[in-house]
């Protein structure tokens, strides 16, 4: 992509919150909606940068037990999917506990997590992880399984071994599935956290400020933890577009 | 030498519930060293298995094989097999250079090191890619993938290459191209060359034999010799030797239907 092109893909990005932000204002002004059912954007803007240094310590805890709730994801799923790559049976077995993790509405464990680990930050890294791990695992079977015959029979006409072909010739194949995965699943682990917040017991983190927020009617706090997890979230998923931008410089997703 | 006798194969095992199904049946084949054997035959008779038998990729049923007197599975740890399947079966992540030396770096304790880059670059110079070595491969055309994939086989120096349908997907123009490239590398190494086709022409113009299996189980219908002089040439094909061969398989390929 060309540097003008990418230039123009940037302004056209922000023409588009230009556009939401600028057309949720001008509503808010014009309809005269009260304060309390919908602010303008402008004053949640000038409300974080009066009082940004509020939310850090907020946003460090948010961020943190969604990054640990990612990464745990991440790292079980990516072993499970290998486990059912290479054994049929366990795939077998494997499948009734994943859709039974997809069709537990994850939100109603979470008074369960916080009688088993208490009020710390380990009920809302494992609700982060439950809400990342089905599009992970499922992500990851695919991409391990996405080898083609011809390629594994070349690979094993030379007699290479089975941590030759996981590591040297799957796990590359299996990139571009994982970070399809990991796009979506940077934010559906900042929601995880963000409902570990509000339903597992918490005293800190942004989950927290929008709930005490919203009980106590302090409307700048509600909006102020919901614009920064959106924020949190938009660079999270930029992150991993970056990270795959560089490192699947190869794939057709890439053109 | 590659010796074949009596071989069988059955996929499905009456054990497990699997129904039996007889894909090769009684053959007997001997390939000597530095011999160029094309395997031709209708869909389904056991061509591709046969393939993978050899390279030790299948268990076979019954009868024997041997790879110079060994075993095909441990003929195949010992790397003396370079395979080049239907497609390029490339690395889209490698480039082309990187997947030319791909054999060579995967089970490294065996067979040759990996080559260095002024090899590489001369291998690809010999099939014509020498601009194309830092490229990947989707930057190249069907027919250049399949350069690269020979590249690939060649640059084992693997004494038996097996060859399945590997022109099969490119066009008509291209695939007689690659046949005589094919010929060229296979003249500077005189590797045992086992080849599996469709192709009446592409079996006689490579070949010093073709073997022509039919019916289902699928037999050895015909062992043509081809007495066509070497190197071979791009004309070939209008010589009247040519032509009485590929009639002689022709009819064995019918004759093979008709069994089925």
């Amino acid at each position: 992509m060309s540097g003008a092109s990418r230039l123009r893909g940037f302004l056209t990005s922000v023409a588009g919150l230009a556009l939401l932000f600028g057309g949720w204002e001008l509503y808010v002004r014009l309809a005269d909606v009260r304060r309390l059912i919908l602010p303008t954007p402008s004053s949640v803007f000038a409300h974080l940068g009066a009082e940004w240094s509020f939310y850090v310590p907020h946003a460090v805890t948010t961020l943190t037990e969604a990054a640990a709730g990612f990464v745990a994801a991440l790292v079980i799923a990516v072993v499970w999917a290998t486990a059912m790559v290479h054994s049929s049976a366990v795939e077998k077995a494997s499948w009734p506990v994943v859709v039974l993790v997809q069709s537990t509405p994850v939100a109603a464990l979470a008074p369960v997590l916080l009688i088993w680990f208490g009020f710390g930050p380990l009920n809302k890294i494992i609700i982060a992880a439950l809400f990342a791990f089905v599009p992970l695992v499922s992500n990851a079977l695919t991409g391990l399984r996405s080898l083609d015959r011809d390629t594994l029979e070349v690979a094993r006409s030379v007699d290479a071994s089975t941590a030759e072909i996981f590591w040297r010739l799957r796990v590359p194949q299996a990139l571009p599935a994982l970070f399809a995965a990991a796009r979506i699943c940077v934010g559906l682990a900042l929601v995880g956290a963000v409902v570990g917040e509000l339903y597992g017991g918490a005293s800190g983190g942004l989950g927290y400020l929008a709930r005490t927020g919203q009980t106590r009617g302090f409307v700048d706090q509600l909006w102020g933890s919901i614009f920064v997890l959106a924020g949190i979230g938009s660079v999270l998923t930029l992150a991993v577009v970056g990270l795959e931008r560089r490192l699947l410089v190869w794939h057709a997703s890439q053109d | 030498m590659i010796e074949l006798a009596q071989l069988t194969k059955t996929y499905g095992d009456a054990t497990s519930g699997d129904a039996a199904v007889p894909v090769l049946e009684a053959v007997d084949l001997t390939i000597d060293a530095g011999e160029f054997v094309s395997i031709i035959g209708p869909s389904g008779c056991g061509k591709s298995t046969l393939l993978r038998i050899i390279g030790g990729l299948l268990d076979h049923s019954g009868g024997s094989v041997t790879v110079d007197g060994d075993a095909p599975d441990g003929a195949r740890r010992h790397k003396r097999f370079g395979l080049v399947p239907q497609s390029p079966a490339l690395l889209p992540w490698k480039s082309v250079r990187d997947n030319v030396n791909l054999l060579l770096d995967l089970n490294s304790a065996a067979g040759r090191a990996p080559l260095s880059p002024g090899e590489v670059d001369a291998l690809l110079h010999r099939v014509g890619l020498a601009h194309a070595a830092d490229l990947r491969p989707a930057a190249l055309s069907g027919g250049m993938r399949q350069r690269v994939a020979l590249a690939r086989a060649f640059a084992l120096e693997a004494p038996i290459l097996l060859m399945d349908e590997p022109f099969s997907s490119l066009d008509e123009l291209t695939r007689a191209d690659m046949r005589y490239l094919l010929l060229e590398l296979w003249e500077a190494t005189r590797s045992t060359v086992v080849f599996v086709t469709h192709s009446i022409d592409e079996a006689v113009v490579l070949s010093d034999r073709v073997v022509v299996l039919g019916g289902s189980p699928g037999r050895v219908q015909l062992i043509e010799t081809i007495d066509l002089e070497r190197p071979r040439h791009e004309g070939i094909e209008d010589d009247e030797r040519f032509r009485a061969h590929a009639a002689a398989i022709r009819a064995a390929l019918h004759s093979g239907a008709a069994a089925r």
